[in-house]
């Protein structure tokens, strides 16, 4: 799992948070897996442990990850992945239908442009 | 657990410290922000119990601070050992005299922080600041008091600085570290302490000021400017 934290895009640990969702969105993690401590992510990250902290316990109560006593953080086994995928493809297409707006498009207008790029969007993009 | 009241502190006619108040709770990371000549080095020094203040007082759980002397760390900005003298034999000066100083603890941190075994007065910038911050974290000690252990020192030194704090950190332990470049620094700290002339122009919250959009590097030029 690769995660990045911005000091200046809002809380860290909302971004910890959303960024463990999305590498088990992108399959980067998978249900069952352990998470690293909150103490080695932390120092990874050069973040105060608090700040995992919070952001484990967050990832906790919204049914993401259980904490095994003496184990550690794991993904949980029935964690949904489909509905984390479509939480992250609102998430983009909510920033790609505001990028459409401020050029004077609509929502029509914007999948479409979808759909003319989507022939060659595969063997452009680098994987 | 410490709390700071009324703090003031001037050098013959030179007021560093006009008015400073704080209360902090044990275990937070604090930063002490400000620009050179704010007064950062003063407050840590009176916190510490190093200094007296002309006014006010400083309450360490209760009291002052010169009756918990053993049990504050205060790691000053400049080297304070002789040129001479190597990390190792400083480090069987504290085991003698402090039962807090956990010796394993000093060579694991050695062996993070890569500090040569060699005396002080032949390592660079960086590696005196490292072999000091190991010898401060060595110590086990409920307060922490680093007064710019970041400062004009390199990229990696830096890097490998703020990895060692994070790992030596005890969700027990209070730190305060200054510092007059906030950078990277930043993602550390749970709450920001703004110092501006010897006062307290700002105390915050490091994620409450991300919930409004704001980091604490952009602030700091913001308050301090």
């Amino acid at each position: 799992m690769r995660l990045r934290v911005d000091p200046e895009a809002g809380p860290i640990f909302e971004q910890i948070v959303a960024g463990v969702k999305a590498a088990i969105a992108r399959g980067e993690l998978s249900p069952g897996e352990k998470l690293p401590s909150a103490r080695t992510l932390a120092e990874e990250l050069k973040v105060n442990p608090n700040t995992v902290i919070r952001a484990f316990l967050d990832l906790e109560r919204e049914g993401i990850t259980e904490t095994r006593r003496g184990l550690g953080t794991f993904v949980r086994e029935d964690v949904d992945q489909t509905a984390l995928k479509h939480e992250l493809l609102l998430t983009a297409a909510r920033r790609y239908l505001k990028a459409a707006k401020e050029l004077g498009l609509d929502a029509k207008a914007a999948a479409r442009a979808l759909l003319e790029v989507e022939p060659d969007a595969g063997s452009k993009q680098p994987t | 657990m410490l709390e700071a009241s009324n703090l003031h502190k001037r050098y013959l006619k030179t007021p560093a410290l006009q008015g400073v108040d704080f209360s902090i709770p044990q275990g937070q990371v604090v930063g002490l922000l400000g620009l050179n000549g704010a007064g950062k080095t003063t407050l840590l020094k009176l916190v510490a119990g190093l200094l007296l203040p002309d006014r006010g007082a400083v309450r360490f759980q209760g009291e002052p601070p010169r009756k918990h002397r053993g049990r504050i760390v205060y790691l000053p900005e400049q080297n304070p050992w002789p040129e001479g003298a190597t990390p190792a034999q400083v480090a069987r000066l504290f085991s003698g005299t402090d039962p807090g100083f956990d010796g394993d603890r000093f060579h694991s941190l050695l062996a993070f922080l890569e500090v040569p075994a060699r005396p002080f007065g032949q390592m660079s910038k960086g590696q005196r600041a490292r072999a000091n911050l190991a010898l401060a974290l060595a110590r086990r000690a409920p307060l922490y008091l680093l007064d710019e252990p970041l400062a004009g020192i390199d990229l990696i030194s830096r890097d490998r600085i703020l990895k060692a704090l994070v790992r030596e950190w005890r969700e027990e332990a209070t730190l305060i570290l200054s510092t007059h470049e906030v950078g990277e620094a930043e993602a550390l700290f749970d709450r920001a302490i703004f110092l501006k002339e010897g006062r307290v122009v700002k105390d915050v919250l490091a994620e409450e000021l991300r919930k409004e959009g704001k980091s604490v590097v952009e602030t700091f030029k913001e308050v301090l400017a």
